[in-house]
């Protein structure tokens, strides 16, 4: 008999989890298409070829129509992917980055370390994001690096959170004291064992902080304070066709559905992950 | 107990001073006054004898210790962009339609949702169970303004039935009101499904069940009472979080509400009122989350605060 791996496991659980698989298939054809984007796509986001027909109604033709600045409107939605998609991985990465070291800090140190980070914690928890993320938008006049630091500014809460409780949990455990028996530093078990052993929380928050990374950016871009235009970004796509609504219905529908879908797809592949990584977890 | 209400009220003093030093660096840092738009071009000494009456010429560390020695006698300044009136006379004003929209969406939302997660958790893998859960899962990830936008597309433009949007009517508030809820049922329907889901499968139940007790007693008297626990503590901070207006759906609604103020306030460099709004919903949302959880603690016997390890 061989001894199935907990990997295998954890694969096996996920394939069994039919809404996180078909959303991890759609999730992967959208990194696909924002990924090969100059391929799928005629011309160029920011080409006015089709002045002439602009506010054009989906055809064969423009598939998503032309905008109202004679854009062919697929086009500007594909390279919205990779708008979208380039802000959600970067914030949840720095998310990960600044959450891990103060969460591992926080849960092994515990006492001031713990209290501190806490402290920390609390003050992004009561303070609204929005309004912070639209004070820091205005003091940096916005633009791309700075939406993904504000994304990763409130996205860190969680994964810091769950790496600390795991952290938590595995400090007294007996091989992480053998460890500092044999005369471990603080860092190396740490870095060694405790971190190592977090993975799974860690890898669930960094896909969970993606979503809520194209969320604060499709709503900066909304309130007008987001990636600045012709860049396409869905939030502001859905800025300008609002205003169209009633006679291009087009220009709002298209950028909405591919928001929602994009969001949904990798919150589902998310809970998938998360169910599938740590079964006692199941159904929060 | 109460050795731990006072040391919560310590940290939460600590956190406000915090936000607000940290609020007022942030405001001030951000380029332009309130005098340098393009709109009313004034002459320099104009501007100067402006940022001179509002006291804006004196050092930062002056401007904060007045401003916030004003915060300690509720009086919030003058807001720049409507001087005619203090800042609090605007919030009373402004905050109304938000109030009632937020309220009404949370108040019908909680209760929808609560219902719709015990449906879910009692049929489990049912197709109410699949509803609930995929329901749950839009409403949180799909944007309000995208629920606003879809709500207006189909019951105004579409059907026709309803206004797009205003305010006056009370039947112009139906669609507001429907959008808020929607974020609050959603939240509801997870936590609930989640800790009846968790209460159910617990030892205690099979022995109620093996007593012989009814179902609906089991339910009603056993399992929702320890479910209800997770589910009292997210309300207040949620309530605080609608009641206290959506920039989007405010917008998207046209509901003269707070909404609008929080942009305009950061275009504006509206100091006074920027300050207002953001210290008041920092400190609702302290004095929320302190009140659940002493709320938590009178209601669950089981924890004893103040005696955490």
């Amino acid at each position: 008999m061989t001894q199935r791996s907990p990997l295998y496991f954890a694969l096996r659980r996920f394939a069994d989890n039919k809404a996180a698989v078909v959303a991890g298939i759609v999730l992967a054809v959208i990194v696909l298409m924002a990924v090969f984007a100059p391929l799928i796509s005629k011309t160029g986001y920011a080409d006015q070829d089709f002045l002439a027909q602009s506010y054009a109604f989906p055809s064969g033709t423009f598939w998503f129509g032309v905008d109202d600045l004679g854009r062919d409107f697929f086009t500007r939605i594909v390279y919205g992917a990779r708008v979208s998609l380039t802000i959600g991985f970067a914030a949840a990465a720095f998310s990960v980055l600044i959450g891990i070291p103060l969460g591992a800090i926080a849960g092994y140190y515990g006492g001031w370390a713990d209290w501190g980070v806490m402290r920390l914690i609390e003050l992004f928890s009561v303070v609204p994001p929005l309004l912070a993320a639209m004070l820091l938008g205005a003091l940096t006049n916005g633009g791309f690096l700075t939406i993904v630091l504000i994304a990763a500014l409130f996205g860190w809460v969680q994964v810091c959170l769950l790496v600390r409780a795991q952290v938590k949990a595995f400090r007294e455990k007996e091989f992480v004291r053998a460890a500092a028996a044999l005369g471990a530093s603080p860092g190396y078990i740490i870095h060694r064992h405790l971190i190592p052993n977090a993975l799974s929380p860690i890898i669930v928050g960094f896909v969970l902080a993606i979503p809520l990374a194209m969320m604060l950016d499709a709503s900066l871009s909304f309130l007008g304070i987001g990636v600045p235009p012709p860049t396409p970004s869905w939030g502001q796509m859905i800025n300008v066709g609002m205003n169209f609504m009633y006679f291009y219905w087009h220009l709002a529908v298209f950028p909405t559905a591919a928001l929602a879908i994009t969001v949904l797809a990798t919150t589902l592949f998310g809970d998938g992950l998360r169910d599938a990584l740590d079964p006692t977890l199941k159904g929060r | 107990m109460i050795r731990y209400i006072l040391g919560r009220i310590a940290s939460i003093a600590l956190t406000f001073t915090v936000v607000s030093v940290i609020v007022f660096l942030m405001m001030h840092a951000v380029p332009g006054g309130p005098f340098d738009g393009n709109d009313m071009p004034v002459s320099d000494e104009v501007k100067a004898k402006l940022n001179a009456s509002l006291g804006l010429d004196q050092p930062l560390y002056v401007q904060y210790f007045k401003y916030m020695w004003g915060v300690l006698h509720f009086d919030f300044g003058i807001p720049f962009q409507s001087p005619g009136e203090t800042t609090l006379q605007l919030l009373s004003r402004a905050w109304p339609p938000s109030l009632i929209l937020g309220g009404a969406g949370v108040l019908i939302g909680a209760p929808l949702g609560i219902l719709l997660g015990m449906a879910a958790a009692l049929r489990r893998n049912s197709w109410i169970d699949y509803l609930a859960s995929a329901f749950a899962t839009l409403g949180l990830t799909i944007p309000v303004f995208v629920i606003s936008m879809g709500l207006i597309m189909v019951f105004a433009v579409w059907l026709n039935w309803l206004p797009a949007s205003g305010w006056g009517k009370p039947h112009s508030w139906i669609l507001p009101i429907t959008a808020y809820a929607a974020i609050p049922m959603a939240t509801y329907a997870r936590y609930t499904r989640s800790a009846m889901l968790d209460v159910l499968t617990k030892p205690f139940v099979t022995v109620l069940r093996a007593k012989g007790l009814s179902e609906r007693r089991i339910i009603f008297q056993h399992v929702l009472r320890n479910a209800a626990l997770p589910m009292v503590t997210v309300f207040l901070p949620m309530f605080i979080g609608t009641a206290t207006g959506s920039i989007f759906v405010e917008a998207m609604f046209r509901v003269p509400g707070l909404g609008a103020y929080f942009v305009s306030s950061i275009t504006l460099r509206d100091y006074s009122l920027e300050m207002a709004l953001i210290l008041m919903v920092t400190m609702m949302f302290c004095i929320a989350y302190l009140l659940s959880d002493i709320v938590y603690a009178l209601l669950n016997p089981r924890i004893r605060v103040g005696r955490r390890s």
